[in-house]
């Protein structure tokens, strides 16, 4: 654990005393270094699970996948912001810099804890460095509302968690999750642990986003700037799905019941989303909406509390996290050259830039989860799982995921697809580094196909 | 006994002694109650501006300031952007989709040439896209609040008199007048030629000495008043969402990326990234990102060309020829003669280049003429030459219609047409060398009455890629660029 995290926090004297001419590629490479270093997670060398160099840190089949992924997007980011921080003075880029380092630092964390305690500081920490980015490098005067709707959501959520938390120490006597996990059942039969119950669980569903709580994300993700978008595409939104996964181990037996109108408003909120997304006239908003589409399946699969929902949540969250950030940086390239996002007036770029048409292609049909890809996998065992519960849920789950596909298409053919207008007919050729980046996305997405594993979670 | 002492006192019955009320406050008509709402409502009022959906905000934002990132930016307030601002807004799919930014140097109009035309419509042209595009102006204009009409407003009511308008040729035209007819009748306008007996039986109040044929314009001609019409479009693009900006267009931030030619020339091909729009009275700008502009700027579309470097390259190269179009100062004068042609006199255009409208019911006329090309008027000023009047127009005008050799004038006023000195037509779509500007400019005295059909071409060469309804291909900016100008072969 220590051998990513000590790095990560050095970045930050890498990025203040680099030369400036020098930024980019130091922190470029270094990031790539802990990715690559943080790879050694996934060899698990001890049975129960846990990879812990000490009480306070570890790692087990469930954080694994996401620490990784947050390890991996880093770099990712840094590529992505190249381009547009270039024009601000160099203070101001390593001040973007090192609140995507903090970022890092935060997940890394917050993934790696074994303290609910700290896991909920992390959470919260992590609010800050994205506050900062929306409102300063966003595009547009609406971002302070976006940033307002991003911080009061959330905070407004986990300020019950807090007081929940408090709670379990003081009836447990611990928050460690080493214990937690074979600590007996808690005894939880009046009102006050009902609301406990929804105490723990609302922050981690207005972070996912659950439908009726989702309207910040929309906002947060078309004002923010590319790595905004991308970190809390990936990884912000799975911090509320990794934390729910936690929390739901002490919940039973209350969630078979509780559990209901969410796992209900998280359907429901696959279908609305999906055609709300059919709509959609802004490129990073259809992204957005299809975000809460995705992580609504993750959260009835989360809910349900089924080994196999569990499973299929976490590869989905992967599976999600990599494609949504390709969706965004593929929209940031045509944001940058045409400096529009609406899709009308960027429209039929096959012709002008054809690599990049493969790019979208292959991100489209992750999104709509063609097989063998892991999307599919994770959805299917979601909605397998889901089936399994209650052979109603077909029916929505079915619906989404032909909407899902409606509008996955529509956004490929749309963008892509069709005559080009005459005002973009000359746009700058793609740059490598883009190509590079699209690569770095989908890779791991093909090569997690061959060995999903990896991704399983506890079931091995 | 009460009788007694009060009757010891009667200087103090008859002066009051002087009573302070209880009341601290002034008196007022209102009862308890009244004044309780009263203070309620003063409360609400004030609470109103605390509320979420109030318009404070603790940042001291300038009013009026443009949106930092629109869609489309049209520059020009005039009826042309306002047409294409309503047409963008009425072809696109979903409502909201395009955020349309019209930016306008002077709310109060007071040198804009749509309002300070004549307003006179017409399809007796030579060129065909001409001849279209009036056609479909005027079916729009006659069908106007079908296309205008904002709900619980009021219905636009435009004045449009339909008296049509007469051409005069001499001897030396009478051909070419006879082949405009024919390519105006095979483009669909309703026109009709006039011996000149038949001329003197139609219109007996004129002079016809001089003139071997004449056309009249049967429908769809005749003129209207252009604010009537400029409001319209204004009221009905606000209400379909909109942005209006007052303020200066100064400059823009554009890319640029430099291509090599096969000669080994370096071109540089501009995408603007910004338009920088200056607030009014005021150093203050705020850079709107767009990825489209279009420039319907009128008489100071040239300017706003200048900008982007277009006409400042190599003289030999592409970007060395200027933008064409430039400011031109025609006069109008109002001239009453109470002798003169009644309700049908048409819009007449003589050979001699001057022309007559009537201007409402009390034996006012409009009367104006174009200034030969080495004559041209000083343009840094709106100021009326009436010397121009006395010593040209109306030996003219009286010679064609007698009863004019007694009139006066009452006022008189000057604008601007946005002279495209290249052909003298319209110039529309994109240039070559700025990949992202739509010109809708230079329509040299007709902009007014092609209005409607510009602004939807525009809308379908943004939107849908390429023109749908009528090919105005011709009037692109390549026949400059080529220098092969499409001139409209007028008699005047």
């Amino acid at each position: 654990m220590l051998k990513v995290l000590i790095p990560t926090i050095m970045l930050f004297p890498t990025i203040w005393l680099s030369s400036s001419k020098w930024l980019w590629t130091t922190t470029t490479m270094n990031s790539f270094l802990i990715a690559f270093i943080s790879l050694t997670w996934l060899k698990w060398t001890s049975d129960t699970g846990w990879n812990a160099s000490n009480s306070y840190m570890a790692a087990d089949p469930l954080s694994t996948p996401l620490l990784v992924l947050t390890c991996w997007l880093l770099p990712l980011m840094i590529l992505a912001s190249q381009n547009h921080i270039n024009s601000e003075p160099v203070n101001r880029q390593r001040m973007y810099i090192t609140l995507l380092a903090s970022l890092q630092t935060f997940m890394i964390m917050a993934f790696g804890a074994t303290k609910i305690i700290m896991f909920y500081i992390m959470f919260e920490a992590t609010l800050i460095p994205t506050l900062i980015i929306i409102t300063r490098w966003g595009n547009q005067a609406e971002r302070l509302n976006a940033g307002t709707y991003f911080l009061f959501y959330t905070l407004a959520g986990s300020l019950p968690l807090l007081v929940a938390l408090l709670l379990l120490q003081q009836s447990t006597g611990t928050l460690s999750m080493l214990v937690l996990q074979y600590s007996d059942p808690l005894l939880l039969n009046s009102w006050g642990h009902k609301i406990w119950w929804a105490g723990c669980l609302i922050a981690f569903l207005v972070k996912m986003p659950l439908y009726g709580m989702h309207l910040w994300l929309p906002k947060a993700h078309v004002e923010a700037p590319v790595a905004g978008s991308m970190i809390l595409a990936a990884v912000l939104l799975k911090l509320g799905g990794y934390g729910m996964m936690r929390m739901m181990v002490m919940l039973d037996p209350l969630s078979k019941q509780l559990a209901y109108p969410f796992i209900i408003l998280a359907l429901w909120g696959v279908i609305m989303t999906g055609l709300v997304c059919l709509r959609q006239t802004d490129l990073k908003s259809l992204i957005a909406y299809s975000s809460v589409g995705h992580m609504g399946l993750v959260a009835g699969g989360i809910l349900i509390q089924t080994p196999w929902g569990f499973t299929g949540a976490i590869i989905l969250m992967i599976a999600h996290g990599l494609t949504s950030s390709a969706l965004f940086c593929l929209a940031n390239t045509s944001y940058e050259r045409t400096h529009s996002r609406t899709m009308i007036l960027a429209r039929g770029l096959q012709m002008v830039l054809p690599l990049a048409t493969v790019w979208w292609f292959i991100a489209n049909l992750a999104n709509l989860a063609l097989p063998p890809l892991p999307n599919l996998m994770g959805e299917l065992m979601i909605i397998t799982a889901l089936f399994n519960w209650s052979p109603w849920t077909i029916i929505i789950t079915g619906m989404g995921t032909l909407i899902t596909a409606n509008y996955s298409l529509y956004m490929f053919l749309t963008s892509q697809r069709g005559s080009i207008p005459e005002h973009i007919t000359n746009l700058s050729p793609s740059h490598t580094r883009e190509h590079l980046l699209m690569t770095l996305h989908l890779i791991p997405i093909i090569l997690l196909m061959l060995k999903p594993e990896l991704m399983w979670g506890w079931c091995n | 006994m009460w009788r007694r002492l009060f009757a010891t006192v009667p200087a103090f019955r008859a002066q009051k002694a002087p009573c302070r009320s209880f009341k601290s406050s002034r008196r007022s008509d209102k009862d308890v109650f009244e004044e309780v709402e009263d203070q309620f409502r003063a409360f609400r009022k004030k609470a109103v501006k605390a509320m979420p959906g109030s318009d404070w905000s603790p940042f001291e934002l300038t009013p009026g300031l443009p949106p930092e990132r629109a869609d489309v930016v049209i520059i020009g307030g005039g009826v042309v952007g306002w047409s294409i601002a309503y047409w963008i807004k009425r072809k696109e799919r979903t409502r909201g989709a395009l955020r349309v930014v019209v930016v306008e140097k002077d709310p109060t109009y007071s040198q804009a040439s749509t309002v300070l035309s004549c307003g006179g419509i017409r399809q007796q042209f030579s060129l065909k896209e001409n001849i279209l595009l009036s056609l479909e102006s005027a079916d729009f204009l006659r069908n106007i609040n079908k296309h205008l009409w904002v709900t619980n407003e009021d219905p636009v009511d435009l004045q449009f008199n339909h008296s049509g308008y007469l051409f005069l040729a001499s001897e030396k035209s009478a051909h070419v007048m006879e082949e405009n007819y024919s390519t105006q009748r095979y483009a669909g306008a309703k026109v009709v030629l006039l011996s000149p007996s038949q001329l003197k039986e139609r219109f007996p109040w004129m002079n016809t000495e001089g003139v071997a044929l004449a056309s009249l314009g049967l429908e769809n001609e005749g003129w209207f008043d252009p604010w009537s019409l400029l409001n319209a479009f204004r009221r009905k693009a606000l209400s379909m969402g909109v942005y209006q900006c007052f303020g200066e267009v100064t400059g823009f931030r554009y890319s640029t990326q430099i291509a090599e030619v096969a000669e080994g020339d370096f071109v540089d091909f501009r995408r603007i990234k910004c338009v920088n729009v200056r607030m009014p009275n005021s150093l203050e700008y705020q850079p709107v990102e767009c990825p489209v502009v279009v420039n319907a700027a009128g008489a100071n579309s040239g300017k706003i060309a200048a900008m982007l470097g277009i006409g400042l390259g190599p003289e030999e190269s592409v970007s060395g020829i200027p933008f064409p179009v430039e400011p031109r100062k025609r006069f109008a004068y109002v001239v009453h003669c109470p002798d003169g042609p009644g309700l049908d006199t048409p819009f007449l255009i003589d050979y001699s280049g001057v022309y007559l409208r009537r201007e409402g019911l009390g034996g006012n006329y409009i009367a104006g003429m174009s200034p030969e090309e080495t004559e041209e008027p000083d343009i840094s000023n709106l100021d009326v030459d009436h010397e121009f009047f006395q010593e040209k127009v109306w030996h003219h005008l009286a010679h064609r219609i007698p009863a004019f050799e007694k009139l006066k004038v009452s006022s008189a006023w000057a604008g601007f047409y946005d002279y495209n000195t290249f052909d003298q037509n319209g110039i529309l779509g994109l240039h070559p060398l700025v990949a992202n500007m739509y010109f809708a400019t230079g329509f040299s005295g007709h902009g007014l009455q092609q209005s409607p059909a510009v602004g939807r071409a525009i809308a379908e060469l943004i939107l849908d890629r390429g023109y749908k309804t009528i090919d105005l291909s011709a009037f692109g900016i390549k026949r400059i660029i080529k220098k092969k100008p499409i001139l409209e072969r007028n008699i005047v």
